[in-house]
């Protein structure tokens, strides 16, 4: 057949269902097709099996004598004979019986036309049934006690965490300048490489790597200087020191940080209708960044988001980092206040189970889930943690000494000005009762039966729902004096004006912070909706990972707090935790190559990838823990080792060679190119213009500023156009991995985009100050070259530059006053539109 | 189009070749990115699967879309669901036997508020349409009224999220980028899912997040598309740049690019990256064409209400929309009232007066041209907000939410014309008969575009997601035969 002819469409189609193949043996053909009918088996037919019919033919009971739990229990049938024959739905009695057509299964009702489609159409394609599992039934939590009876073995994430042998390579060669006989990373991937014939690539020249490490260490260019530097650093730990520089440098925690707040999905406003911005939520974003340069132990750094408050509450620190448990979106006017609770504390249990444990626990909120040994009680009982806590906007970010301090002052201002004050009481007071009575009017009874309930009275969770609840009067409060009318109004303004003649000696009040604490020592209780004979659920942990209770005691530091969330983080960051270890460390080679080790960074349940290198990832976890559970020691190893450092061109027969066996290049045989971030685009322009400013940390400034992305404002209701359309997150749920694509959008942005045109300029500028005009042309494309793309151009490139700028200058129209600079902007607008600045070797 | 393999001097082949070469499979290497067409949709997924072959495609009864959003929720008790009990039980509050709701405004005890409008029957259908809508009645005998639609959206924000997404939730992909995931555009030089506010500057509740992609990727997110110069963001080149200036950078950029996609042949995104502005320049020269409504007779521009100041904003766009089907978009949401003005919390009338006035004609001017152009049949026109209006009245002469029973209307598509759907209990509080849910909704519009809402999958963190979060039915009742 003459390929070249065939339609592109099938080929790929083809290409994309072999890529899928897991098992299966034959031509990729047979085993793309294996795939896919092995995949509509668990999609669509293994959960009708567990719904329909595991409670009457399973482990639990086996009517007429029939199991349908295993392919092979199937095949053997029960009383009335084989349940089915492969391929002939005719002949078959369990596609009959859900016909109702003889025996009426299930008995139950009859299944929806399109269920009965499924099971029959499985049948025809033979009822293919995964390989692995054909004889092994398989049990769905269908127990009259909601426990697996029979579980299936526990995904590869859920086994203990074992520290594997370093495979013994020094046999193989390494490619000429490089040794993968050291770094034990080195050891698993070339092994795997050899296992399947290939040979890594050789490694990359030092301008790449110098612009590779600058960017994903840091989120930014390197300089021309710092280029030259390392080029001409002879020693042998040249590229060591790089790599502690960089690590040093308090731009590695901007960059790393970014990360963090992709996974927790950071935002500075509500979200909602009035998307309110949230002034003070940078401090989290400081936190992060503190945290990544401070190199703080995982263990130490999950502890403080989850449990702050109950490390010790009064460390303002820490009331930051519980901000963790406030990035959800807020709406402050929801009237349904017990949806919107509820909604929360799924939110948060949501986020920590996909975040921490890398697997999607929400789907186990409705119903046990459907490929993880993940039950509804342990989504309520991860839930249980949270329950208790309760959202503080009022706690200061201030030591109680520092408070005690200003109270005192605040106190002599108030005795002072007291008159004054008590006056402006006096106005707003009706307005204020006013809105109290409006927000409880919008209530239905049952919030206004606790809102007016004293405080004492209510129970915890009565405390929460109020609380919340509390917001929205609040909120009328706070309209004043906004809504004040006529003569108050005018008194209010001559009150105000008479009030700073005390400004001296008025305190200021120490920053607010979004954060949370318990509602007190005892949780309310927790239940799972529907299922009230199940009564209250303790918190606990996934019974497949660990059935023990967990240690729950009143925290010494906050005797106030139930202790739970404490308990939840010090069982996370427990050095020998099969899923914590491996999640992180997983998304760790992901942020430096590009790809996890699993593809799946967020997803370490059945449905996710398999690790490509698996006792790797068990190396590098158990490393990770010896390590102290610090980055910077795992970023070293990672970043030193002759993987990482290959290089991303290959001559053509080896790249084809080498992707006909492996083409996703998991098995690593060269760097992947990668694009940069949103961020990674916006800073690095910013760097090449030599515009960007230098300044750390701080409220969030406007995109307009030249300050770095990360501490430009994140508006989730109206996200930057240029960070959205490079595929930024806005905040809404968790980002484990961002999908680079390629729009013409972008192109657009980047073409015609006033932003980058004013840095096209900006960059013009700078080149000519770099070199001036009496020098020629020359110098000014080297200059443009090196400060853009991080090297010098080589001939052909200075020629075809120069001819693009002679042509460039002898554009006519529009006229324009200065030809050379006008031609230089052009230079300069198309390298930072090239893809050799958009994407790293 | 632009699918002519880059060759160059150095390689013996063809990217194609080289792709059959290597075909073993390409899953990691962006796959979508291949094809020029796949910039606007179908991107990462596979690009095959927007064939015929994919496993959700199924046959359709509509080629496109036209959604036309009421924001901040129109009062069904006042436009197409008339409730004489209502009028007889004004300014008592909601009888016992009715079961109490939560609203946003707390007016769950107000008294009921009667409608003032004069209703009648039109055409052979006889539907009831009252006379705030005296254009659309004309056009009765088009629509399926679904007087039996619910949500759970109580504010604004969560409303207008689960119209657009199924989720009051923030974070999953809007209906018009599952279309273009699954279905693909039938034009490579505009996106497939294009999304257009009458009030330019204001914002949709929630924002641009309501045409986004959730989990998938951005390519298949709405674009924002205005009358005039510059239709979609950008897409001009300034002034102060021109075009000889952009042709000589575009051309000195495509080279540079060659040059570096050279040596990493294996990189397809390096590739996409190169058409993406070669499209982008297209774009410049046909986006234009396609909003450029001074092409239109003086008599079709009349139809659509652009002759008058009252209805021109919204005419505009449904014109616009019309273009946009003629060249093949999948999917064209278009947003009346933007800014929800359609939020009548008091002074109901005169609120409800403009917003209807503002796009009557307009809409009803849709609905037949695309009949007299025999568009109708193969483009599905949806109308409604992200809730009705409750029967209680707030602050004396206005409405609070109502999520819990509103009515919508489809035509064309294949949809039945002239029936009405379910049914409103006697005050239009609640839906009670044939509910229709809004993920039954986004089945049923799925259907008609011939996708298998259960079918339609994006595999996301392992798990496979679908555009009806693992609900919602196809009402087959509503397409004929």
């Amino acid at each position: 057949m003459n390929a070249s002819r065939r339609p592109i469409g099938p080929i790929l189609l083809f290409a994309t269902i072999a890529s899928m193949a897991t098992a299966g043996e034959g031509t990729p053909a047979d085993r793309a097709i294996q795939a896919e009918r092995e995949r509509f088996f668990e999609q669509r037919v293994r959960p009708l099996l567990v719904e329909s019919c595991y409670s009457c033919h399973s482990a639990v009971k086996q009517k007429g004598g029939l199991r349908l739990d295993s392919i092979e229990a199937i095949l053997g049938g029960g009383d009335s004979g084989p349940a089915l024959v492969p391929g002939k739905p005719g002949e078959s009695l369990l596609v009959e019986a859900v016909h109702y057509d003889g025996p009426e299964m299930p008995p139950s009702g009859k299944l929806a036309p399109e269920k009965i489609n499924d099971l029959t159409r499985w049948v025809a394609m033979g009822a293919p049934w995964p390989s692995a599992d054909r004889t092994r039934p398989h049990a769905a939590g269908i127990s009259p006690e909601g426990d697996r009876t029979d579980p299936q073995p526990l995904p590869w994430s859920f086994r203990p965490l074992r520290r594997p042998e370093v495979p013994d390579v020094d046999a193989l060669p390494s490619p000429d300048g490089s040794d993968w006989s050291t770094n034990p990373i080195d050891r698993f991937i070339r092994q795997s490489l050899a296992a399947k014939q290939l040979e890594p690539a050789p490694r990359a020249d030092r301008l790449t790597l110098i612009r590779r490490l600058t960017f994903d260490l840091i989120g930014l260019p390197p300089t021309p200087e710092e280029v030259d530097a390392f080029l001409a650093d002879n020693r042998p730990d040249a590229y060591e020191r790089l790599v502690d520089r960089l690590l040093a440098s308090p731009r590695y925690g901007q960059r790393w940080a970014r990360h963090w707040l992709d996974l927790v999905r950071y935002a500075e406003s509500d979200g909602y209708r009035q998307d309110a911005y949230r002034p003070d939520a940078w401090r989290y974003r400081d936190y992060v960044v503190q945290s990544f340069n401070a190199d703080k132990p995982y263990d130490r750094f999950l502890a403080e988001q989850l449990a702050g408050d109950e490390i010790d509450p009064d460390d303002p620190q820490l009331r930051v980092a519980a901000g963790y448990l406030r990035l959800w979106p807020y709406e402050y006017n929801q009237r349904n206040v017990i949806g919107q609770w509820e909604d929360i504390v799924n939110d948060v249990t949501d986020v920590t189970g996909e975040v921490f444990l890398g697997l999607s626990i929400g789907c186990a909120r409705c119903h046990d889930h459907k490929f993880d040994p993940i039950l509804q009680e342990d989504y309520f009982r991860l839930r249980a943690f949270f329950s208790p806590m309760l959202p503080r906007d009022d706690l200061p970010l201030a030591r109680a000494s520092q408070c005690e301090t200003y109270r005192q002052k605040r106190s002599a201002w108030e005795q002072a000005a007291a008159k004054i004050l008590r006056e402006m009481e006096d106005i707003a007071r009706p307005y204020r009762d006013r809105g109290t009575a409006s927000a409880l009017a919008k209530f239905q009874d049952d919030i206004r039966a606790v809102l007016t309930k004293n405080e004492a009275d209510r129970t915890p969770y009565e405390r929460q729902i109020g609380a919340l609840a509390f917001r929205q009067v609040a909120y009328e409060h706070d309209q004043v004096p906004r809504i004040l009318k006529g003569r108050d109004k005018a008194r209010w303004a001559e009150l105000q004006a008479k009030l700073k003649a005390f400004e001296a000696i008025r305190p200021e009040e120490p920053a607010s912070v979004m954060t949370v604490r318990d509602v007190g020592p005892i949780a309310p209780p927790t239940t799972i909706p529907g299922k009230p004979r199940k009564g209250t659920i303790e918190p606990g942990f996934p019974k497949a990972l660990d059935p023990s209770p967990p240690a729950i005691a009143t925290p010494p530091a906050a005797p106030d707090s139930t202790g739970r969330r404490l308990a939840l983080a010090q069982w996370l960051g427990r050095p020998d935790h099969p899923l914590t270890t491996r999640v992180i460390v997983n998304r760790i080679w992901q942020y430096h190559f590009g790809r996890g080790l699993s593809g799946t960074p967020s997803d370490f349940g059945r449905l996710g990838e398999p690790p490509s290198h698996p006792e790797l990832l068990d190396w590098l976890a158990t490393e990770f823990i010896a390590r102290g559970q610090r980055w910077k020691p795992i970023h070293r190893l990672i970043v030193s080792s002759e993987a990482y450092r290959q290089a991303a061109v290959r001559p053509f027969d080896e790249v084809v060679h080498a992707a006909r066996i492996d083409p996703e290049n998991r098995l690593l045989w060269k760097r992947t190119v990668v694009r940069l971030d949103a961020e990674e685009i916006r800073d690095a322009m910013l760097a090449a213009s030599g515009e960007l400013d230098p300044g750390i940390g701080g409220p969030s400034v406007s995109a307009t500023s030249p300050r770095r992305t990360i501490e430009t404002r994140i508006a989730r209701n109206a996200p930057d156009p240029m960070l959205i359309a490079f595929d930024a997150p806005d905040g809404s749920v968790p980002i484990p991995r961002r999908v680079p694509t390629t729009t013409s959008t972008q192109a657009l942005m980047l073409l015609n985009g006033p932003w980058t045109l004013a840095r096209a300029k900006s960059f013009a500028d700078r080149v000519e100050r770099m070199a001036p005009a009496s020098d020629g042309q020359r110098p000014r494309i080297l200059a443009a070259y090196r400060l853009a793309i991080g090297r010098p151009p080589d001939a052909s490139e200075i020629e075809e530059a120069a001819g693009f700028l002679d042509r460039a200058r002898r554009v006519s129209h529009p006229p324009i006053r200065n030809a050379d600079h006008a031609a230089l902007v052009d230079f300069g607008h198309v390298l930072l539109n090239s893809n050799e600045f958009l994407y790293v070797d | 189009m632009g699918q002519e393999p880059i060759t160059n001097g150095k390689l013996p082949i063809t990217r194609r070749e080289w792709l059959f070469e290597a075909g073993v499979g390409f899953g990691g290497l962006a796959l979508g990115d291949l094809l020029a067409r796949d910039l606007w949709a179908g991107a990462t997924a596979s690009p095959s699967m927007t064939d015929a072959s994919a496993p959700w495609r199924q046959p359709a009864t509509a080629r496109s879309v036209i959604f036309l959003f009421m924001e901040g929720g129109p009062s069904h008790i006042d436009t197409f669901d008339p409730k004489p009990d209502l009028n007889r039980l004004a300014g008592k509050p909601l009888p016992p036997s009715f079961k109490p709701v939560i609203t946003p405004m707390g007016e769950g005890r107000a008294p009921l508020l009667p409608s003032r409008r004069k209703w009648k029957q039109f055409g052979e259908s006889g539907h009831w349409v009252s006379d705030w809508l005296p254009n659309i009645a004309t056009c009765a005998d088009e629509l399926a009224v679904i007087r039996s639609c619910w949500s759970n959206g109580l504010n604004h924000v969560g409303g207008v999220c689960q119209m657009n997404t199924g989720s009051t939730l923030a974070g999953r992909p809007s209906l018009g980028s599952w279309v273009s995931y699954g279905l693909g555009t039938e034009n490579a030089n505009l996106p497939g899912f294009v999304v257009m506010l009458d009030n330019p500057r204001a914002q949709v509740a929630g924002g641009p997040r309501n045409w986004g992609t959730g989990f998938m990727p951005a390519v298949h997110q709405g674009t924002r598309i205005e009358g005039g110069e510059e239709p979609i963001a950008n897409l001009a080149t300034p002034t102060d740049v021109g075009t000889d200036r952009q042709r000589n950078k575009l051309d000195f950029l495509g080279s540079i690019n060659r040059k570096h996609h050279e040596t990493r042949f294996d990189q397809t995104e390096l590739d996409a990256r190169i058409r993406s502005y070669e499209l982008a320049f297209r774009m410049q020269a046909e986006a234009p064409e396609a909003v450029d409504l001074s092409r239109e007779t003086a008599a079709t521009r009349s139809l659509y209400g652009l002759d008058d100041p009252t209805t021109e904003s919204t005419g505009r766009l449904c014109l616009l929309a019309r273009r946009m089907v003629e060249r093949g978009v999948r999917f064209i949401q278009i947003y009346c009232g933007a800014g929800s003005r359609w939020d009548s919390h008091s002074e109901i009338e005169i609120n409800h007066a403009k917003a209807c006035r503002a796009m009557d004609r307009p809409v009803a001017g849709l609905v037949q041209d695309l009949k007299g152009r025999g568009l109708l049949d193969q483009t599905l026109v949806v109308w409604g907000g992200e809730f009705g209006r409750t029967p209680m009245s707030e602050k004396g002469n206005g409405r609070d939410h109502n999520p819990y029973g509103f009515t919508m209307w489809m035509a064309g598509g294949g949809v039945r014309p002239g029936i009405v759907v379910g049914r409103t209990d006697e005050v239009g509080l609640h839906a009670i008969e044939d509910r229709l849910h809004v993920r039954d909704l986004h089945a049923t519009i799925l259907h008609a575009l011939g996708a298998d809402h259960t079918r339609l999958i994006y595999r996301h963190q392992g798990r496979p997601e679908r555009p009806t979060v693992n609900e919602g039915q196809v009402f087959r009742r509503l397409f004929l035969a």
